[in-house]
């Protein structure tokens, strides 16, 4: 059939307007291909380079084989602290932001007066500074007069110093990060808003209750959208920095408690002028994110999803 | 087949798309890292006119490019008045408006890339020590312009402030501001307890600090009602000021080595927790969370103790003498003065330490010769109206010292106190002890805050905190200096 197409008369100018239209496509993009390649591809390939080298930016860099990952591994206490605090915060702060963002979205999701207000409001939220946000979470919990352990005072409870304890500041962080979950809410809103009404209404007439509608149709149907807020808040809570830095400083106040891998990254990077190491530390942070990322795509095939799809 | 073929081939695919845009990117990459172009050469028939004659005339058209790292609207719209003065008194020489800040940016990223890239400002102000950044290479020395200078000359600066800009017997920037540092103390609290307010009698040891610091805590339960001094050393300015006055050193610049874990830092931080355990219950957490000893506002919005009344005294920087006024001063604060710093048990004499504004040129500045008129004037003559606005303690000796008043210490205290308060904090500048001097200072100061949280924690030692503190700068030190 293509044979016989194109070796019709007007082939060759239905030829020339596909070739013209594909360069004019291809011009359309063609600035942003150049950024991605300038500007992300470039930057990460040469962060790889730097990764084995010492470099100061100004000074040439000096190449040190597999020097900075050895620091890093046998001879920098703080590398150690800082992946074990990112690690507590990423397991507590993913699950805890996906399980509040699906709630919020049920809740967002139901057919009350003012629900467009609501989402709105939720999603404001998250639109706010993030310094802003961290200053306004900084004042609620306040040991003293601050509003969270004023509700626990009324419960009879004696609130902790959050962050000014080190036993406490993490959980403060990861409650700080629920201040975000509106984003991640409406995505779930999306979701719930494409789940087939006659599906949830077939099992209502079988006689389903409601926690069985939601546990066999809505999370099954809602897994693809839940996959898609895993890997995306995996990524987000190994990269915390704006809100660990306002709170802890470069240190991680209290004792290095808020000693995130991102502002040990940083201060390697802009306070200590060792972009090599800091390029070594990025470098073993992607791999460990593209880790935890493949893990849960390959676990995905059995506990993901799709309409339509069948599973042998 | 094969006509289907060579038509397909001959559309722009997009594995070849792909490698036209990665040639063009990489032409984009190499046209912005080119140099840029050499000036046009003269007209045939006309001689081009030599440096010196250029400069003397001050023929560059183009205006000397100032930054600053960043700071309030008022201190970087000063530069430009300072600009537009020096502009009157260089003929020629002109200064384009001063870049304050980097937007978004870190300043010292955006500076040191610009650095890289063969494109930095003429002259900057910076924030960060001098010598982090010349050991690195990033900046250019200056002891030739010095030398040359109207008012720059080595001897115009006190040796302990110009040593923060010194590496291996070159200079690398200017110190023009210094805000020295000093203790404050209440009056009037002081006078309602029978004690002599007059400077000349405060307390001249630390066990003498540490006596009367305990007539004025008062403790409601775990609730800390007001206090005497607070010995906790909070940063490095202080780890420095208070190591010098107990006879130690953080840095020892003349070997290239830390001293952190020196007997006498041993001894000050042994008796500054002491202290604490004493007359603070031991615990940081409370002091802090029953109240905001500080002079400023803090995060949580709690007003500052100091103009509260509540707090007999408080080492802090000159600055603190005006802003202190940013918030409502309490009648029973009013009265406040200012002395030197008591001696440590090991010390000989008192010190002082400081927070410099120090001006330098980066390497590859096109306008070193131009940029360094500018920085002199700086130094000598703008910084007067620098003063004006944003009153930071001029460290040149040949600015004219009694030409300056701190306009909010007059307006609040009188002229003649505003002058006694501004002499008192410039004669710091004297004892100022040498700090800043290290090539890892922002490793060490974050390595310095995690030893002093360890030891008023009591998570470590002393003993321990100061030689785990020393172990990670000395090593850092070591690896910069090798590389």
């Amino acid at each position: 059939m293509a044979k016989m197409v194109l070796s019709k008369p007007g082939g060759s100018r239905s030829n020339k307007l596909r070739r013209n239209e594909a360069i004019a496509g291809f011009a359309f993009v063609l600035p942003w291909v150049i950024s991605l390649l300038v500007f992300t591809a470039y930057p990460v390939l040469a962060s790889f380079y730097y990764s084995f080298t010492q470099y100061s930016i100004v000074q040439e860099p000096k190449w040190v084989g597999l020097g900075n990952y050895t620091t890093m591994f046998t001879a920098d206490p703080a590398f150690k602290v800082s992946v074990y605090n990112s690690a507590y915060y990423a397991f507590l702060s993913v699950p805890l932001g996906l399980l509040s963002s699906l709630g919020l979205a049920l809740l967002l999701n139901m057919r009350v007066r003012f629900i467009g207000g609501y989402r709105t409001l939720f999603y404001l939220a998250s639109l706010t500074p993030p310094v802003a946000g961290t200053i306004i979470f900084i004042i609620m919990f306040q040991p003293r007069g601050g509003l969270i352990n004023g509700i626990l005072g009324w419960f009879g409870i004696q609130g902790p110093a959050w962050f000014t304890d080190p036993n406490w500041s993490k959980p403060g962080l990861i409650l700080l990060s629920l201040w975000g979950v509106g984003a991640s809410s409406l995505i779930f809103l999306a979701g719930l808003k494409d789940i087939p009404a006659e599906l949830l209404e077939a099992a209502s007439i079988d006689g389903a209750n409601v926690w069985q509608r939601f546990w066999r149709i809505t999370i099954p149907l809602l897994t693809p959208v839940i996959l898609y807020n895993l890997v995306t808040g995996v990524i987000a809570s190994f990269q915390v920095f704006t809100s660990a830095m306002v709170i802890g400083g470069t240190t991680g106040r209290p004792q290095e408690s808020l000693l995130m891998y991102f502002v040990h990254l940083y201060r390697n990077a802009f306070r200590y002028f060792n972009m090599g190491y800091a390029s070594a530390l990025a470098v073993v942070l992607f791999l460990a994110v593209l880790a935890i990322t493949l893990l849960i795509f390959r676990s995905a095939t059995r506990w993901v999803f799709y309409e339509g799809e069948l599973k042998s | 087949m094969s006509k289907t073929s060579s038509v397909r081939s001959s559309i722009v695919s997009r594995r070849r798309f792909l490698k036209l845009a990665g040639l063009g990117g990489g032409v984009v990459l190499i046209g912005a890292c080119a140099a840029p172009p050499a000036p046009s050469p003269a007209p045939a028939g006309e001689t081009a006119p030599a440096p010196a004659a250029q400069e003397g005339a001050g023929a560059t058209a183009e205006p000397i490019v100032f930054w600053t790292p960043g700071g309030s609207a008022v201190y970087c719209q000063n530069f430009n008045a300072i600009s537009k003065a020096f502009a009157e008194e260089y003929p020629g020489l002109t200064v384009a408006d001063a870049q304050c800040g980097a937007g978004d940016q870190n300043f010292l990223e955006v500076l040191l890339a610009r650095v890289a890239a063969g494109n930095p400002p003429d002259t900057t102000i910076i924030w960060d020590s001098p010598v982090s950044l010349a050991v690195r290479g990033a900046l250019e020395p200056l002891d030739d312009l010095m030398r040359a200078s109207r008012y720059s000359q080595a001897e115009a600066w006190p040796p302990g402030v110009l040593a923060s800009c010194q590496w291996q017997g070159k200079t690398y920037g200017l110190p023009t501001a210094a805000g020295t540092y000093a203790v404050y103390y209440n009056e009037a609290l002081f006078e309602s307890k029978g004690i002599s307010a007059k400077r000349e009698d405060f307390p001249k040891t630390w066990d003498e600090l540490r006596k009367l610091s305990k007539e004025f805590t008062v403790w409601d339960g775990d609730t800390l009602k007001s206090t005497g001094f607070l010995p906790t050393v909070v940063d490095n300015v202080e780890l420095n000021i208070f190591s010098a006055l107990n006879g130690g050193q953080v840095f020892d610049a003349a070997n290239n080595k830390f001293t952190l874990d020196s007997e006498q830092n041993i001894e000050m931080m042994q008796f500054m927790l002491d202290w604490l355990n004493e007359e603070y219950k031991g615990d940081l957490n409370l002091v802090n969370s029953s109240a905001n000893w500080n002079f400023y506002p803090d995060g949580n919005g709690r007003p500052p103790e100091f103009q509260n009344g509540t707090m007999a005294m408080q080492s802090s920087g000159f600055w603190v003498a005006g802003d202190m006024y940013g918030v409502e001063v309490k009648p029973e604060a009013q009265n406040w003065n200012v002395a030197q710093y008591p001696v440590g048990p090991s010390g000989s004499g008192t010190k002082s330490g400081y927070w410099p504004n120090w001006m330098v040129i980066p390497k590859g500045a096109k306008r070193r010769e131009d940029a360094f008129k500018y920085m002199d004037y700086m130094s000598a003559i703008g910084i007067l109206t620098w003063f004006e606005a944003i009153p930071d303690m001029p460290t040149n000796k040949n600015v004219d010292i009694n030409k300056l008043l701190p306009k909010k210490v007059a307006e609040m205290r009188g002229e003649e106190f505003a002058r006694d308060v501004l002499m008192f904090f410039y004669k710091q500048l004297d004892v100022a002890t040498p700090m800043w001097t290290s090539p890892v200072q922002n490793f060490a100061n974050d390595q310095i805050t995690r030893m002093i949280e360890q030891v008023y924690t009591k998570q470590a030692t002393p003993k321990d905190a100061l030689a785990e503190a020393q172990k990670a700068c000395q090593a850092e030190l070591e690896k910069v200096m090798k590389a």
